[in-house]
């Protein structure tokens, strides 16, 4: 910019003496040179040429910029004022710029605080505020303006003023507050204040006061004694019965504040102290539980002895981890506790108050007692005894449970009965004891048993040709009981005897019981051997029948009976399931059907059969 | 009762409670009824015995903390001070010009028969204001009936403590603990008239505040009475 301007232009200024500026201002050896004349974006030259008779002398050339010149006049401090609002402190400073027309200018600020310039750049105006004065510190403003020439950076020239020097920003010191008097033995008081907040600058506290009924206003007698913030009156200066009248004074550099007044009788603010000498004593005596005995003194300071203060005590007392418990006690100080419970520890504290209006004192000091475990010798005998007892019993219990814990059960919840036939038991049903099963039921010898079969068969053989069969097996057999049986077989159909009834079949059962054994074998061999008769088949009784019918049921063989050969419906009857009904069943029909049946099959059932039983037998008369 | 008490009275030997010093001449009738007063029982009972001085002292000092309590209920209660008032200087008590003790020191330096004379003084001078106040109460639309009842029954009490001390007085004087002084007695009365009729100019609210104040000294008064005469019991 610079280079710019100065190859522009060049002026030669002549000085004369008497030259004058152009404008028409004069002072001497100055030149003015005017708006006309003057150009910002210009450098000027300037040479000095002093013309004489003699000869002419010309200075150095100087090279003027103008905007580097500017120097402005400072601005002028219209005012400078504090003003508090909302407890804070705000600097409001005025000022006016100096005569500069056309042009930009910049203010700013200088503010030393302490010893640290803080500059705080302004724009353009005339007043500034500054906020967060700090009470009690000194400030120092100035105002001091620069051109600014927009396009120029650089800060041409600087002019100050100093506006204000040491203007304390300080403020009176806000109201004390009375906080309260006490008396601690009602003889002396003491009050004490809280003060306001200071204003930054010291402020000194005066307690004032008067008494009721006087005019005159003293001062405190003693701040010292009961520490800062505190009016101690002793002895000379309390009385009692009136009404004094207190005030407190804050005072500072920049005025004072007083409280509000606090009105007080002395009789009426007494606190005493806490009682001392507390003793806990635990009274064992003979044959009765133990108590639990307090004393206390009160405190040192007050005067009971005189009467002038009566104090009123009170009590408090909790077991260890409990509530506490409170118990009013009068003018005593003893007290005797009882009841309390052994093994706890108690916690005991003790205060005091003036019997008339007053205050309760502080609670003492914690005072600790252990009631001893109250257990007797006799007592815990008994308890001993007693455990053993019923520790013995459990085990005695515990044993017999494990040994013989069914019996026991059953014994204490009997099985319940199922329901039973009378006569019958149906073990022996299930066993295939049938022996036992029939002589329950009153026949004896009824069925035969394994080899029934067989026997069936040959007792079916003899029917069809009687004689003739009967004949040859007994040969071989015992004559004797085949006289016996021959005379039952000649009639057929008549109404013969049959088993049908169980006293005949009782009575037919029992002659032919020493039969069996050796008709067994000699049933067998005759069945092996041919077909011919067996004289022993007519005795035997369909029971055998039955008996076998039943062994089929009962053992669940498969059917030795093929269902083909049987003639007729009457077969599905061996599926019986009771007893009962299969006798029944068998004493009706096999009179007609049982034969055609049983023939057939003796072929193949020949050598499986074997004798285990001998199957009384019986005569059956009417079988085909 | 009266025979008794002539009974006894001829023959002091009989009473042979250690706590009574020999009785002194009788002073005629009054003596008598004075005595009258402190037998509680014909002396032929196995529970008889005298009510001392230290007994009548009790009883009397606990009558006034009745008062003094009933006092500071109603003033509590139902004629707080308001706060501009406390202050004010113009508010009197009409036994403001009492010259009463202030102080412990002072109530144990001046003679007991000027402390006794002084409890008295203060209990006559109430006397008739509180007939006045009770009259007035009964127009005392704001009071509930319980606190009616209790201001009612300060007067009755104030007159039954007059009573019972002036019979410790007497006793006191009777066993030469304090001397006989009875020209202070009557001086009382008059003073007592004159300053009674301020008390009708006060409000409620001063009328209690400084009846308080004074059941207050009375009673402590008693006590440093008490502790002085008989320093052993419970002091």
């Amino acid at each position: 910019m610079k280079q710019k301007l100065i190859s522009s232009v060049q002026i030669i200024l002549l000085l004369a003496l008497t030259a004058v500026g152009l404008t028409g201002e004069y002072s001497p050896n100055s030149c003015y040179f005017d708006k006309n004349h003057t150009n910002p974006w210009t450098t000027y030259i300037i040479v000095m040429t002093m013309n004489e008779i003699i000869g002419s002398n010309s200075s150095d050339p100087q090279y003027v910029d103008v905007t580097s010149m500017v120097q402005p006049d400072s601005p002028v401090i219209l005012s400078l004022e504090t003003k508090t609002s909302a407890s804070i402190m705000s600097l409001w400073a005025k000022w006016s710029p100096p005569p500069l027309p056309d042009s930009v200018a910049q203010f700013f600020i200088i503010f030393p605080v302490h010893f640290l310039f803080q500059t705080i750049p302004v724009e353009v105006q005339t007043q500034y505020k500054v906020i967060r004065l700090h009470a009690g510190v000194k400030y120092v403003v100035q105002v001091c303006c620069m051109l600014d020439l927009g396009e120029w950076s650089e800060w041409n020239s600087e002019r100050c003023i100093q506006i204000l020097i040491c203007e304390w920003i300080i403020s009176p010191p806000e109201k004390p507050t009375i906080i309260k008097c006490r008396s601690p033995e009602k003889e002396t008081f003491t009050c004490w204040w809280k003060p306001g907040s200071d204003g930054g600058h010291p402020t000194n506290y005066t307690l004032l006061y008067s008494k009721e009924g006087e005019q005159e206003v003293y001062e405190c007698p003693d701040y010292r004694t009961a520490g800062p913030n505190s009016c101690y009156f002793n002895k000379k200066y309390t009385s009692f019965w009136i009404i004094y009248n207190i005030t407190v004074r804050a005072t500072n550099e920049m005025g004072s504040n007083i409280s509000d007044p606090h009105y007080v009788d002395v009789t009426y603010i007494v606190q005493p102290d806490p009682p001392v000498n507390i003793t806990l004593e635990l009274k064992k005596p003979i044959n009765r539980k133990p108590y639990l005995v307090l004393t206390w003194s009160p405190p040192p300071l007050a005067d009971v002895r005189s009467g002038w203060l009566t104090l009123e005590y009170e009590l408090r007392l909790k077991p260890e981890g409990e509530e506490w418990e409170a118990i009013f006690i009068g003018q005593q100080t003893q007290y005797k506790m009882f009841s309390l419970n052994p093994g706890k520890k108690y916690v005991v504290q003790i205060h005091c108050k003036p019997d008339h209006h007053g205050s309760w004192s502080e609670w003492s000091s914690e005072k600790y007692i252990q009631i001893p475990n109250d257990f007797r010798l006799k007592d815990m005998i008994v308890w001993i005894i007693m455990g053993v007892l019923s520790s013995l019993t459990c085990l005695i219990m515990s044993c017999t449970m494990v040994l013989k814990g069914y019996r026991m059960i059953a014994f204490i919840l009997p099985p319940v009965p199922g329901p039973k036939i009378k006569g019958i038991d149906t073990h022996l049903l299930e066993t295939g004891k049938s022996e036992e099963l029939l002589s329950a039921l009153g026949c004896h010898g009824f069925l035969p048993t394994s080899d029934y079969e067989e026997l069936l068969i040959e007792y079916l053989k003899v029917e069809d040709s009687e004689d003739q069969q009967l004949m040859p097996s007994h040969d071989n057999s015992h004559p004797s009981k085949n006289a016996k049986m021959t005379p039952k077989e000649t009639d057929s159909d008549s109404g013969r005897g049959s088993c049908d009834s169980p006293s005949l079949l009782s009575e037919k059962c029992r002659e032919s019981r020493p039969l069996p054994s050796t008709l067994q074998t000699q049933d067998v061999r005759d069945v092996q051997a041919n077909k011919g008769g067996k004289s022993s088949w007519e005795t035997q009784c369909i029971a055998s029948e039955q008996k076998t019918l039943l062994f089929n049921s009962e053992s669940k063989k498969s059917s030795t009976w093929p269902a083909a050969q049987l003639p007729n419906n009457q077969l599905p009857m061996f599926a019986y399931h009771s007893t009962v009904d299969a006798y029944k069943i068998t004493w009706s029909t096999t009179n007609v059907n049982i034969a055609p049946v049983l023939v057939g099959n003796e072929e193949k059932h020949q050598s499986q059969y074997s004798i285990t039983e001998t199957p009384p037998m019986c005569i059956i008369q009417g079988i085909k | 009762m009266l025979p008794i008490a002539v009974l006894v009275y001829p023959l002091p030997v009989s009473l042979t409670r250690a706590a009574l010093t020999p009785l002194p001449p009788p002073a005629g009738a009054a003596a008598a009824l004075a005595l009258l007063w402190l037998l509680i029982c014909a002396p032929g009972d196995a529970g008889c015995r005298l009510l001392t001085v230290a007994d009548l002292f009790d009883r009397v000092i606990r009558h006034s903390g009745r008062i003094h309590s009933l006092a500071t209920a109603l003033y509590e209660k139902h004629f707080p001070p308001r706060d501009n008032e406390l202050g004010k200087s113009a508010r009197k008590c009409h036994t403001s010009g009492m010259l009463t003790p202030n102080g412990k020191e002072y109530a144990q330096k001046i003679p007991r028969e000027e402390l006794t004379h002084l409890i008295l003084k203060l209990l006559q001078a109430w006397k008739e204001p509180l007939s006045h106040f009770n009259q007035h109460i009964e127009h005392y639309q704001e009071l509930p009936d319980d606190s009616l009842s209790k201001a009612k029954q300060i007067s009755n009490m104030v007159h039954e403590l007059k009573t019972g001390v002036e019979k410790v007085t007497e006793k006191m004087q009777s066993m030469g603990i304090i001397s006989n002084s009875l020209n202070g007695m009557a001086s009382s009365e008059a003073t007592g008239l004159s300053i009674s009729n301020e008390a009708n100019m006060m409000s409620d609210s001063d009328f209690i505040h400084c009846f308080r104040r004074d059941s207050n000294k009375v009673q402590s008064y008693l006590k440093i009475l008490k502790c002085r005469i008989m320093p052993e019991n419970s002091c």
